[in-house]
């Protein structure tokens, strides 16, 4: 489970956003280099076509900064510009209903390493990227805050606006199906 | 390893690589270029979406009240409707036929006959017309 982040890099996040809100454009594009990374595997993991992760990147960093007033600490910033690129990918979906949102190419792949490893991993992340889009939109968020991002079910349950049980529910639900698809 | 930290760690590597080729410093650029561009255009529209709210609101409201007053005028100044009021599109026979039945409900209510129910034959429209006002008071 990878680690979220340190409390001295969230409360840089409130200094930041704060310097933002004064009218410091420095502290957004601090803001944007902080997260944009984490932002980008998110978007990816959840189904943005590669070709189009950097523009929902910019959408949901745009739609964050005029959304701050709203933002009232109840989880870590970046956790909630997560839950904000869910809507935004939600409505990119919607905008291309007809078209193939999931890649399933080299963009979700680690092409580094031993060819056959390379294989077998491949093939295991097509699985899993497969089978997230046949999860529910809450599963399928639920268990990349958790397992992709290494979020706390306090946290995902707060930027989502749920319980942490709920979440662990959703959690286990999620892990469930993608262990059947997968293997 | 379990399929529980197996499906985790597969799933740190989703989207690996389209993060690592995003270019963030531009990234962080063209944010900062749109939030520059857009916030006044944003306020605008804002500004402009809740004038129509209340426009909106102004006009229902103020459509319900008024008709709500017209509904309770009408009712309060609708005047008592008088027989005698329709007296002048009747025939003779008509007026007849109406002052016989007056007769009729009169003799059933009180056992008493007025005088003027056997001359009716007599009296021209006009009179009959008189009789029913009177009746009516």
């Amino acid at each position: 489970m990878a680690h979220p982040l340190p409390l001295s890099e969230t409360s840089g996040d409130a200094a930041l956003i704060l310097a933002w809100q004064s009218g410091d454009e420095q502290a957004a594009a601090e803001l944007v280099g902080r997260h944009a990374r984490p932002l980008a595997r998110f978007l990816a993991g959840a189904g943005a076509p590669e070709a189009d992760v950097d523009d929902l990147v910019q959408e949901t960093f745009i739609r964050a900064f005029r959304s701050l007033g709203r933002f009232r600490g109840q989880c870590q910033f970046r956790t909630w510009l997560l839950t904000i690129g869910g809507n935004v990918l939600k409505d990119f979906g919607r905008r291309a209903a007809r078209r193939k949102v999931l890649p399933l190419d080299e963009a979700v792949r680690d092409v580094t390493g031993d060819p056959h490893e390379h294989a077998e991993a491949r093939e295991a992340e097509e699985l899993l990227a497969a089978g997230l889009q046949k999860l529910p939109r809450l599963q399928r968020e639920v268990f990349l805050l958790r397992a992709q991002q290494g979020l706390e079910y306090d946290e995902i349950a707060a930027a989502l606006a749920t319980t942490p049980g709920a979440a662990r529910v959703h959690y286990h639900h999620a892990m469930r199906k993608l262990k059947e698809i997968v293997e | 390893m379990s399929d529980e930290a197996r499906l985790e760690n597969l799933a740190k590597r989703l989207g690996a690589r389209a993060a690592e080729r995003l270019d963030v410093a531009a990234t962080a650029q063209k944010v900062v270029e749109r939030l520059r561009e857009q916030p006044v255009r944003r306020i605008v529209w804002v500004q402009q979406t809740w004038l129509r709210i209340a426009a909106a609101l102004v006009v229902v409201v103020g459509g319900a009240l008024a008709v709500r007053q017209n509904v309770v005028r009408s009712h309060a100044a609708h005047p008592a409707h008088l027989v005698a009021d329709d007296l002048s599109d009747l025939s003779t026979d008509e007026l007849r036929d109406v002052l016989a039945t007056f007769d009729q409900l009169i003799r059933t209510d009180s056992g008493a006959v007025p005088e003027s129910s056997t001359d009716l034959h007599e009296l021209d429209a006009q009179q009959l017309r008189a009789v029913l006002r009177s009746l009516e008071g």
